[in-house]
């Protein structure tokens, strides 16, 4: 298994390198010049821009760049374009609010799934079960953005309840759990709903697949409770595909949370891209990137390891 | 995900024709889906109304008109008018005809990308499939979300880009699907028949191998507009997606947000649109597979 992580993480490598690659591709491509977006038009003059670009090292080659960026971020001395503070810096501010959002949409979605999807497997094609499957299918179908507003329109303009805007009230730092919470709970439930119908289906199709097992009806047979048939049979050996999909839904929670602090002006990692983008601050691009494609990977690989725990049988060498 | 009715013995089909037995062919069995037909109605409307969008509505999607000002939902503004006066039913109309677009094509640029690396990997095998599938792994760890934005913020924003970005981003699912495929039926008989004719590469691949694989590819195209549309009006409403004046489902969305108070149907009726169309094609993608392919779970 050790073996196994190792390995796993040495092929992680190259794909980081193709990531950098291609996001520097992109970058280098891209129209349009840093230097001046950093400078008012009326203060450019020809010498300063060339003295900035020279400053920023964007007057040598595209290899020596690319090499030159590359060094810097794996030493952790990549500095802003427009801050001119360490990346590592800006990045870590932004990744607590979006691990706090995406943590709590997660777990909200993982408890909220979990008995919706038994009491639609426990009797399929039953008045409920299509109540769930409409649920689900109509989730699927909501875009997250509209759904926000919506949300926004009925408890901060209307009912006025939670505030639309920010992960704190003004003048205040830190995650005290009293002043942030009505911050958090649009946001969550947006994000939340954004995976659930996804998690719901996938187990509700493993439930029903385990239910009709042969182990499953010697287990009846032999006068278990339901409750036992249920707890001991069912639900372990469901959790093999349920833990994939949660493993597939993690790039999405991270697309998701980009669109949610965007809307809910949430300082994380997606606004941070956004803004960076925009702004034409590449090193800050070129983290964010790196560092969303790097979740991606782990949690891929997270799920592969958690296979081997809920299932014995699987072996990995 | 529906019951579906397995073929019985020839005779045994009751009353109604088609609903078992050798009658009971992929097509019989998609149309008596309540979910799909409800779905392919859906659509059907919505293409109509897009086609025949400069008939159908009653103002043209640009016209300002400043007396009717957020005018609510009424008899001279059916669903009611934006912040410069402009009919939304018609900005919606209109505005289908881009998102609906950029949604289709851009599903089959990622589909068809898909087919074509997945199809090269899966025939050849060895040294090609590893690089191609590197590829696609590489492609696979980006966010794909995040890349969207950063090229649309470094580019500028544009339906061309768009559609690139889209479908350029979204090819990996089915590239993976149609090199499994290709690699389980390269392995069958037909196919070293094909080969002991002297048939060529190519005409292996587009005469047999590719016939195979079009359910597949249509059950992928279908589901994946549904992620497109919804993709096109998350970046068209953060401003990174089709610009105004062009109307998009997306941009409306973002029109009505700063009048959500005074005039929430701007933002609402939009917004019902996109659920609609993405809700239509989910449940003819899933129609088709459950007719043609029960087994398929992609």
């Amino acid at each position: 298994m050790g073996w196994y992580i190792v390995r796993r993480l040495v092929h992680a490598v190259p794909i980081l390198v193709g990531v950098t690659v291609v996001t520097f591709a992109v970058l280098a491509a891209a129209p349009g010049d840093p230097v001046l977006m950093m400078v008012a038009p009326e203060q450019q003059n020809t010498a300063d821009l060339a003295a900035l670009r020279a400053q920023l090292g964007l007057n040598k080659p595209l290899p020596v760049q690319y090499a030159v960026m590359m060094t810097n971020l794996v030493t952790g001395r990549l500095r802003s374009f427009r801050e001119r503070r360490p990346v590592a810096e800006i990045i870590g501010g932004a990744l607590g609010p979006t691990a706090l959002l995406a943590g709590l949409a997660l777990a909200a979605a993982a408890i909220v799934s979990a008995p919706v999807a038994l009491v639609s497997a426990l009797r399929p094609y039953s008045a409920l079960d299509h109540v769930v499957t409409m649920f689900s299918l109509l989730g699927i179908a909501l875009p997250s953005f509209w759904f926000a507003l919506v949300l926004i329109f009925v408890f901060t303009d209307r009912l006025t309840w939670l505030p639309a805007s920010g992960l704190r009230p003004e003048g205040v730092a830190g995650y005290s759990p009293a002043l942030v919470w009505p911050y958090l709970v649009m946001p969550t439930i947006v994000l939340a709903l954004s995976i659930l119908p996804l998690l719901v289906r996938y187990a509700r199709s493993a439930l029903l697949e385990t239910l009709h097992e042969e182990y499953v009806l010697v287990a009846r047979a032999k006068g278990l409770t339901g409750a036992r048939v249920l707890g001991r049979h069912v639900l372990r050996n469901s959790l093999v595909p349920v833990v994939t999909v949660l493993g597939l839904v993690i790039p999405g929670l991270l697309s998701g949370a980009l669109v949610v602090e965007s809307i809910f002006a949430i300082p994380g990692i997606g606004r941070l891209t956004v803004d960076g983008a925009l702004a034409r601050d590449y090193p800050v691009v070129m983290t964010t990137t790196v560092v969303g494609a790097a979740l991606v990977i782990v949690s891929n690989l997270l799920t592969d390891v958690s296979y081997a725990f809920l299932d014995p049988r699987i072996r990995f060498d | 995900m529906s019951e579906r009715v397995l073929p019985g013995p020839a005779g045994a089909s009751s009353g109604r024709r088609g609903r078992t037995g050798p009658r009971a062919t992929p097509v019989r069995r998609l149309l008596r889906n309540p979910r799909t037909v409800a779905g392919a109605l859906i659509l059907g409307a919505l293409g109509l109304s897009a086609v025949l969008a400069p008939i159908l509505t009653p103002y043209a999607p640009d016209r300002a008109d400043f007396l009717a000002r957020l005018a609510p939902p009424g008899p001279g503004h059916l669903l009611g008018a934006d912040h410069l006066g402009r009919d939304v039913l018609s900005r919606v109309l209109w505005a289908s005809r881009t998102s609906l677009l950029i949604g289709v094509i851009s599903a089959a640029v990622a589909v068809g990308l898909g087919v074509i690396v997945g199809g090269i990997a899966g025939y050849s095998g060895g040294w090609t499939d590893s690089v191609l599938m590197r590829c696609t792994d590489v492609m696979l760890a980006f966010p794909v979300f995040f890349i969207a934005v950063m090229f649309l913020a470094l580019f500028g924003p544009s339906i061309a880009g768009l559609i690139v970005v889209l479908g350029g981003t979204s090819w990996p699912p089915s590239a993976r699907l149609v090199r499994g495929e290709f690699l389980r039926l390269r392995q069958l008989d037909f196919i070293a028949a094909a080969r002991a004719l002297g048939a060529s590469r190519l005409r292996i691949m587009a005469r047999h191998l590719l016939p195979n694989v079009v359910a597949v590819v249509v059950i992928s195209v279908t589901l994946r507009v549904g992620l497109a549309i919804l993709a096109e009006a998350s970046l068209s409403y953060l401003g990174l997606g089709v610009q105004p004046p062009t109307p998009s489902w997306g941009n409306i969305i973002a029109d009505g947000r700063d009048y959500l108070l005074t005039a929430w149907w701007v933002s609402l009726v939009p917004g019902l649109f996109v659920l609609l169309s993405v809700l239509a094609f989910n449940l003819v993608g899933d129609g088709i597979r459950d007719a043609f392919d029960p087994k398929m779970q992609t």
